[in-house]
This record gives structure tokens, C-alpha cells and sequence, in this order.
């Protein structure tokens, strides 16, 4: 315990205090357990701005007007912590607070009839959060039978109101103790993540912050990929200085042979001059070709190195990025985004800085041969230079435009070409077609735009550079006539070369904005992947000895966006070698359950607990190796049988993979096969019917020997005698496993041991299957409208067959 | 089979701020029904699902204009309370840190600021103009006509859509 003599400033300062609140825990969260120990040291300080300044937790800094009205009105009062609404009743934008004591609610809104209102939570039957659309509202209805909505907010305050609600419903189910405002406490600790260096958000609890760990600019987050070619990329330059060196000599003898060699008539001297630019032009060339090669080389390399990058990234990426990002996009940010980044990579590298001797490489010719007509010769650079940044200025957003209609276009190829089956099935071609040319059309009006920017900009350019020749034509012609002493026609041919070589990289530079901007498009797209938050691994490195497979949720709740619960306070316990059927509704929530078991999503409130260990504490990878997941619908890749079985563990023997397919019942069918194990599979496993891919499914899940087993409606879209060749291999393999499976068809649960009835994302039902049955509630019911179905479909059957 | 309201045939009133209690001409009477609209984004006044507190579909109705002026007034008045969609009528400032994109708009709610992580899949365009938004915390705010935004702020969305 920490003993404070006087309060430093950054106490009484709520935004720093909050931030120091949550943080510390995060920081060393070896040594402080929880924010509780953080408001004890706290403890006992004296209080110079009010109760809810510091001992109080709250979502975000409270108002100083609502701060000062409730320790004014309620100083005696104590709140254990506050939710700050960003609503007022009427659903207008304004401040609000609920603030919680031990006995009490007190609701700060100004359009309250009589505010501040304080409710006793003794004489609450229940408190709720009504989530509607874009808003959510608490609300309570009393003992007495009457009805209040306290607070209105957006979802940002939603889930620490959810959290509030379920404080006051336990106060009063169990009476007050601190292992209530404990769990509260981490509700608003994983909602308050803030960086403890800047103050900012996070994207996720934990994270790390995007402000403070980043790179910064693009060119620094990109010189990795250029790091890694730059031997490749120095001789390339070289080379290309060289280049630029030998195509300034040809004006320059040019010069000579109209001034001195063609009026003296000498032969010599000609054979001499043309042997020079021959020498000049075979370098050049030579030298530009072995560039180019070498460039072509490095350039492909960067390219796939950042490919290779961001593919590696996709794959850690969380579920959510990919709930809320097309496939079809990522895609295209793989291929075309890093093609261009690739070009603009090179246009920097090479060609900038080519350009860049050029242009000062001939300016010093220029002003060699004569600086009273090469400053006049410049003066359009200005017009190109300044020209060239207002359409560049203009470019930018369109490009943007162009990016997110072509990404539209890839997501559609990417939905409709896998799916072709079901669009030929619904005769759905010609809806398909026009969609696709809706978007395609999209994009044209957009490039439409742009091209008439960027086809009248060079346009424009050029016409500005014609300029400058004329000019040259025009007062070095003059030069010429008035028989101007030092200057001959020999030097006004080689200056008009010059010149127009000169507008080249004036040209350049004044485009490279162009192709920057479309490049920055690609790159903050790339970006978007590079710089997104990777799939959590808290623990790595941290391997159990082994998992014996005791699953435990505890007070489980989770939304896979704030407007809709999808788990509501689970708590359930499987005992390591139970067999658990999930079952349910479609909705219900049972394969949000799996899904959170195998830490597709980690945004959960409450505790998942594998061997009395948080799932988060263990390395994910190892973690995810313990667990078997056969699916619905059985992700098969466009490879060999054998290699579909064999995916995820590699160096695994042959005869181990025929071993896993004979106990699937799959050996026997891939048998048949004509090229048997390497047959090659298209994409999904085009090549094999529904219930033979699942089999090879399962042997897949053999072969990596789990001690956990998940199956997601194995067996729900095969017929019954495949059903009960797939029975049978699962019978095989959940032997002395923790199994979970979740089925409609409840005769696949026959070995259950214990039966987990889900409804609306909650658990309604949990038990032996003989102890629900007598219980006769909703898994009774489902039971028996099951067996009179199938009843029915028998009897039918009889019928027909009669 | 679900029960499609046509209009005359119920008398709706505002229970509890976004319940309606509903009455049938045949005499059947509902309490605490749940409106909720079916196509919240593209026809609010089309197709008004009524459910009960189990989540259980009562009817539907048809089209909400068709009902009798009070019960049209009613249900109204409980689709406000419940959706809350800001129109936002101008965007103040735009500022973006590392990824993070913090925007402050005028809305008919009053001002807000909110903030976007990725508004590639934050803002979506409609056909109709409309544009719509959804934030970091996953509310939604809705600009009307892209064309009505002043110059000031369609400069500031428009290389986001």
C-alpha cells in the first residue's frame, strides 16, 4: 500500500486517472491484478473535487456541468461507477449519466421531467438495456409495476449499461458484494482501452496503439521492401547514370559535325564523328538493356516480397476484419495494389533520380552554350511545375473513386465465379450480367473523369514544352540572322536537343504527382491490411503440458457488432471425455459458441477456461492444434485427396493418412478413385459429393489427433446412409475426446452425455439428455417433434414403396 | 403464414414509449408488441413486422400509410423512439491520425463527433444518393442526398465514396 501525502494533479485529472486506471493492469499485469487494487491505493486520499472524480470508474470523462450537479445534490452519496450517455431522452445529441451506488441509480438527463431522478435498486424487479436501431435505452420497471427509461445513449456506452443492468439485477437476486463490482469492473476495463502514452483508443483492449507504434510515413513503411533490393537497385542506378551521361553526348557532337565538320568538307573528321556517336549509341543501348533486365528482376522481387507479406498478414487477421472486408477486396489488394505500388517503388528509385541528373546534367550544358537563351528557355517551367500540381491536386480523390469501383467489381468476380453452380441453378445469368455491367459502368463514368483529367494534363504539358522550342527557334534564329558573335547554327541544333531533353524531366517530375496519386490509393489500401490489428496472440510461447480437455465458460457474453447480443451470459462447464450436444434453433447462437472456443473472435466479455486456464492464456497456434473442427460444409483446396487429408500436419507418413481414412470411412470411395489419393480436387472439392467430403474432413481431423473435437452440423446435408457411414467415423474418433457437437438432427447426439439446449443466445437448458427429457421442456419438445417427423417420412416411405 | 395487415382492420396504440398495443377488428387484443421494420434502410413505411417480447412474429403490416391517421400516428411515433438513424447535414472537420479518423458533423440531433476506422467499409453509397455510415462503434448515420451537402463538406467525403 502506497501512502500519498499530496494528490498529484494528474489524480484529479479524470481523463489521466481513468487512463491510469485501466492501463496499469495491462502494463504489469503481472504484479496488480485488477483495477480494484489501483482505486485501493486510492483509498483514504482526501477528496478535493467530489466523489465521482476519484474513486468512481466511468466509460468516458464525465461532463464538469453533470460532475458539478451531482456533487452538489449528492455529495453524501458514493457511486461505484457511472455510464456516460452521449444522448439525451429525446434521442438528441447531449450529455447524460446514470451513476450506481451500492443501494442506488441516479440518472442525470436534462430532459428528464424532474432530474436528477434516483431510483432505490430494492425497489427495481428488473433493470434492462433495450437495444433498438442506432440507440440503446436503460430502462427499469419497479416493483410497483411502473416503467422508466433512466438513460438513452449510442452503442459506444452500450455494453458497461449492459454491465450496469446485470449489477443491478444480481444486487437484488444476491445482495451486494464486490464480487459484483468486480465483474463490472472488467467489462468497463475492456471497454476503456486507452493508450496509457496518447490518450487514444484502441482498436482492441491490449492492442497496441497505432498512434505510438507507428512507422509513421509510407516511404518509411516501405523501405524495408527496398532495403532488401538495394545492391540490385545502386547498380541499377549507376547503370542508368551512365546511360544518362552517354545520351548527353550525341547533341553535343551534333554540334560540332553542323559547325565544323560538314562546312569544312571534312571526310575524316566525319567518319571520326560518326564512329563516336556509334560508340556512344552501342553503350547506351547495351548498357540500357542489361538495366532493364536487372531492373525487371529487382522490381519483381520487391513486388513479391510485399505479396508475400501481405498474405502472411491476411491469414492472422481476425475474423471480424474479414466480416467486415470483402474477399474480393483483399484479393485485389494482393494483386493489382501491390503491381502499382511496385511501379511507383521504381519511378522513385530509378527513374526520379535519372531524371534528376538529366535535368541539371543539361541545365549545366545549356548554360555552357548560352545562358541568356537557356534562362529564357525556362521560363515555362514554372507554368508546367505549378500546372502539374493542380491536376495532381484534382487527381487524387478520383483515383480513390476508381480504386473503390474497380475493388466493387473484384467482389462481385469473386462472388458470382466461385458460385456459378447456384447462379446457373436459379437461371440467374442475365441478373449477373447486368449487375456486373451496373459496376462495370460505375466505373467507367468514374474513368471517364479521370481520363479526361489526366488526357488533357500531359496534353496540356506538352503543349507548354512545344513552347519553350519555339522560344528557342525563335530568339536563337535571330541570334543567328543578326549574326550574333559565339553563336553558330551547329549550337542552336544541339540547344533545341537539349532543350526538348530537358522538358523530359520537367515532364516527369510534373506527372510523377499523377502516378503518386494513384499510388497512394493502392498504398493506404495495402496499409489497410499491413497496419490491421493481427489476431491476439497473448501467450505465445505458452504451451500446457498437455490438454486434457475441461471447457468452461464463465459469464460469456458477446455481439458481433453492438446492435445485437448474440450471447448472453453463458456459463456452462464439460468435463474432459463429455460428449456435449449443442442444440437449438438456426440463430440461436451454437456456432457462435464454437466459433469463440476456437478464438475466431476474442471481443467477448467474461471467461472461456481450457484445464482452469483462459483460453487467451495459451499460444494460440499450440492452442488451436489441440482442437479437431469438422464443419458443415468442408473447406476442400484444389489439391490431391491425399494432401486435403494430410493438410495441417505436415511430415506425416502415407500409411498414417490411410489409416485416418479407413477409420472416416473414406478409404474405401477414394479406393474407387481412378487416380485414388491423387486425385486432384477442384476448387471446394468440386469432384466429390457432400458426404465424402466431409469424411475427408474427418479423417483430416484424425490425422491431427486432437483432444478436443468440435463438429458444426456434420452430418446435416447428407442422407441417411451416409449419415450413418459418417456416425460411425465420428463414433470412432471422439473415443475419450471432449467433444462438442451441434446438430439438428438429434439421433446424431445419441452418445451425448450431456445436452445443451440454446436459445437466443442464451442457455436455457443444460443436462444429461435422460434428465431433460423428464424434464419436458424445450429439448422434450424439439425431441419429440423430431421423432414424429421422422415418423411421418417413415410411414410415407412405407407407402410409396407399397 | 403470415399475418399481412392491410390497415383498417387494427387500432394500434403507443404502449410504454416504443410498444404498441394492438387490437384487432375480430376482437384479438396484443400488448407490448415490438415494431420492427423489414427494410429499415431502403422503405421504413413498407412492411412493419410486429413482435411479441419472445421475438415471435405477430402479423406484419402491409403499408404503413394504409392504416387508420391514429394508429398511423402511433406507430410513428414508436419507429422514431426506436430508430435512430442522424441525418447529417454538414460535416464540420475531418481529421485523420494514423488510421484513425475522427469526424465531426452536424446532424438533426446536433453535433457529433464519431469516429471511423476504415471508410472503405464505413461509408457506403446507395443508387438513390443516399450515403450511408456506420462508425467505430457500429451506429449508423445517414446523409440523404449526397447532392445537398454544401461544397465545404461533399469536398470532404467525396474521395471516401
Amino acid at each position: 500500500m502506497y501512502t500519498l501525502n499530496k494528490i498529484p494533479d494528474w489524480l484529479t485529472n479524470p481523463r489521466k486517472c481513468l487512463t491510469i486506471a485501466i492501463h496499469l493492469p495491462i502494463m504489469r499485469n503481472k504484479s496488480i491484478k485488477n483495477i480494484y487494487s489501483v482505486v485501493l491505493i486510492f483509498a483514504g486520499v482526501p477528496q478535493t473535487e467530489g466523489v465521482i472524480v476519484m474513486n468512481t470508474l466511468f466509460n468516458r470523462p464525465v461532463p464538469d456541468s453533470l460532475k458539478k450537479a451531482f456533487n452538489a445534490e449528492f455529495s453524501e452519496q458514493e457511486p461505484l461507477f457511472c455510464v456516460v450517455g452521449d444522448l439525451n431522452l429525446q434521442a438528441k445529441y447531449g450529455d447524460s449519466l446514470l451513476a450506481f451506488t451500492k443501494t442506488h441509480i441516479i440518472a442525470f438527463d436534462q430532459t428528464h421531467e424532474k432530474s436528477p431522478v434516483c431510483v432505490a435498486i430494492a425497489d427495481i424487479e428488473e433493470a434492462k438495456v433495450k437495444r433498438m436501431y442506432g440507440n440503446a435505452m436503460f430502462r427499469v420497471k419497479c416493483k410497483d409495476g411502473k416503467r422508466m427509461s433512466l438513460q438513452r445513449f449510442s452503442y459506444a456506452a452500450a455494453n458497461v449499461a449492459d454491465a450496469a443492468a446485470e449489477y443491478v439485477n444480481s444486487v437484488n437476486a444476491e445482495g451486494w458484494s464486490e464480487d459484483l463490482v468486480e465483474v463490472v469492473k472488467s467489462v468497463y476495463h475492456k471497454q476503456r482501452s486507452f493508450c496509457p502514452k496518447c490518450g487514444r483508443k484502441l482498436p482492441s483492449p491490449d492492442a497496441d496503439c497505432i498512434n505510438c507504434s507507428s512507422k509513421g510515413h509510407i516511404l518509411s513503411k516501405l523501405s524495408k521492401y527496398i532495403a532488401g533490393e538495394k545492391k540490385g537497385l545502386i547498380v541499377c542506378l549507376l547503370l542508368s547514370i551512365f546511360t544518362t551521361a552517354m545520351a548527353l553526348v550525341p547533341p553535343y557532337i551534333t554540334s560540332i559535325m553542323v559547325d565544323d565538320v560538314l562546312p569544312n568538307k571534312d571526310a575524316q573528321g566525319l567518319i571520326n564523328v560518326i564512329l563516336i556517336l556509334v560508340i556512344c549509341y552501342v553503350l547506351q543501348y547495351a548498357v540500357t538493356g542489361f538495366r532493364s533486365y536487372l531492373l525487371r528482376v529487382t522490381g519483381s522481387r520487391i513486388v513479391i516480397s510485399l505479396k508475400k507479406d501481405i498474405y502472411e498478414k491476411a491469414q492472422y487477421l481476425p475474423m471480424s476484419f474479414y466480416d467486415k472486408t470483402s474477399t474480393g477486396s483483399v484479393i485485389n489488394r494482393i494483386n493489382s495494389d501491390t503491381s502499382t505500388l511496385q511501379q511507383f517503388i521504381l519511378k522513385i528509385t530509378q527513374e526520379a533520380v535519372v531524371q534528376f541528373f538529366m535535368l541539371f546534367g543539361i541545365l549545366a550544358i545549356m548554360l555552357a552554350m548560352n545562358w541568356k537563351l537557356t534562362l529564357i528557355s525556362l521560363i515555362p517551367v514554372p507554368l508546367v511545375a505549378l500546372t502539374g500540381r493542380f491536376f495532381g491536386k484534382k487527381l487524387g480523390p478520383k483515383y480513390m473513386r476508381i480504386w473503390r469501383r474497380s475493388s466493387a467489381i473484384s467482389t462481385i468476380l469473386a462472388d458470382t465465379i466461385p458460385g456459378i453452380r447456384v447462379v446457373k441453378a436459379f437461371t440467374n445469368e442475365k441478373a449477373a450480367v447486368h449487375k456486373f455491367e451496373a459496376y462495370c459502368d460505375d466505373w467507367l463514368s468514374e474513368d471517364k473523369v479521370v481520363a479526361k483529367v489526366s488526357g488533357f494534363f500531359p496534353a496540356f504539358m506538352t503543349f507548354l514544352v512545344t513552347c519553350g522550342s519555339l522560344i528557342i527557334w525563335f530568339l536563337g534564329g535571330q541570334s543567328i540572322i543578326s549574326g550574333e558573335e559565339g553563336f553558330s547554327i551547329g549550337i542552336l541544333v544541339s540547344f533545341i536537343s537539349y532543350a526538348s531533353m530537358f522538358y523530359n524531366p520537367v515532364n516527369f517530375f510534373a506527372n510523377l504527382s499523377d502516378s503518386y496519386q494513384n499510388t497512394l490509393a493502392s498504398v493506404e489500401k495495402i496499409m489497410d491490411i499491413l497496419d490491421a490489428e493481427p489476431e491476439h496472440d497473448f501467450a505465445k510461447g505458452e504451451y500446457p503440458d498437455r490438454i486434457e480437455g475441461k471447457i468452461e465458460f464463465k459469464n460469456v457474453n458477446f455481439s458481433f457488432d453492438r446492435s445485437k447480443k448474440v450471447l448472453s451470459n453463458i456459463n456452462l462447464t464439460i468435463e474432459p471425455g463429455d460428449i456435449v450436444g449443442i442444440v437449438g434453433t438456426t440463430g440461436s447462437g451454437k456456432s457462435t459458441l464454437i466459433n469463440l472456443l476456437m478464438r475466431y473472435y476474442d471481443e467477448y466479455d467474461g471467461e472461456i477456461l481450457i484445464d482452469g486456464k483462459n483460453i487467451k492464456d495459451i499460444d494460440m497456434a499450440y492452442y488451436r492444434s489441440q482442437i479437431g473442427f469438422v464443419q458443415q460444409d468442408p473447406m476442400m483446396f484444389r489439391d490431391t485427396v491425399f494432401n486435403n487429408i494430410a493438410y495441417g500436419s505436415p511430415n506425416v507418413r502415407v500409411e498414417q493418412v490411410l489409416h485416418a481414412a479407413d477409420i472416416a470411412n473414406a478409404h474405401g470411395f477414394i479406393c474407387k478413385l481412378p487416380d485414388g489419393y491423387d486425385t486432384m480436387l477442384g476448387e471446394r472439392g468440386v469432384g466429390l459429393s457432400g458426404g465424402e467430403r466431409q469424411r475427408v474432413s474427418i479423417a483430416r481431423a484424425i490425422l491431427k489427433n486432437p483432444g478436443i473435437l468440435f463438429f458444426d452440423e456434420a452430418t446435416a446435408a447428407v442422407d441417411s446412409e451416409t449419415e450413418n457411414l459418417i456416425q460411425t467415423a465420428i463414433e470412432r474418433l471422439i473415443r475419450g475426446r471432449t467433444t462438442i457437437m451441434i446438430a439438428h438432427r438429434l439421433s446424431t447426439l445419441r452418445k451425448a452425455n450431456k445436452i445443451v439446449v440454446v436459445d437466443k443466445g442464451e442457455i436455457i437448458e443444460c443436462g444429461p439428455p435422460e434428465e431433460l427429457l423428464a424434464m419436458k421442456g424445450k429439448y422434450y419438445k424439439l425431441v419429440q417433434i423430431q421423432s414424429m417427423g421422422e415418423k411421418l417420412l417413415a410411414a410415407k416411405a412405407e407407402e410409396n414403396f407399397e | 403464414m403470415i399475418l399481412f395487415i392491410e390497415g383498417p382492420e387494427v387500432k394500434l396504440t403507443v404502449n410504454d414509449g416504443i410498444f404498441l398495443d394492438v387490437d384487432f377488428a375480430t376482437g384479438e387484443h396484443f400488448d407490448m408488441l415490438e415494431p420492427h421494420c423489414l427494410f429499415p434502410i431502403s422503405g421504413r413505411n413498407k412492411y412493419i413486422v410486429l413482435l411479441d417480447s419472445e421475438g415471435e412474429q405477430i402479423a406484419v403490416v402491409r403499408d404503413m400509410d394504409q392504416l387508420l391517421p391514429e394508429s398511423k400516428q402511433a406507430m410513428e411515433d414508436c419507429l422514431r423512439e426506436y430508430y435512430m438513424m442522424p441525418r447529417i447535414k454538414r460535416f464540420i472537420e475531418m481529421s485523420e491520425k494514423f488510421k484513425i479518423w475522427m469526424w465531426t458533423c452536424e446532424t438533426d440531433r446536433g453535433i457529433i463527433t464519431f469516429e471511423i476506422r476504415n471508410h472503405i467499409t464505413a461509408v457506403k453509397p446507395l443508387y438513390d444518393g443516399r450515403i450511408l455510415i456506420k462508425d467505430a462503434n457500429d451506429n449508423r448515420y445517414e446523409i440523404p442526398d449526397i447532392k445537398q451537402l454544401d461544397k465545404k463538406s461533399y469536398k470532404m467525403l467525396a474521395p471516401k465514396i
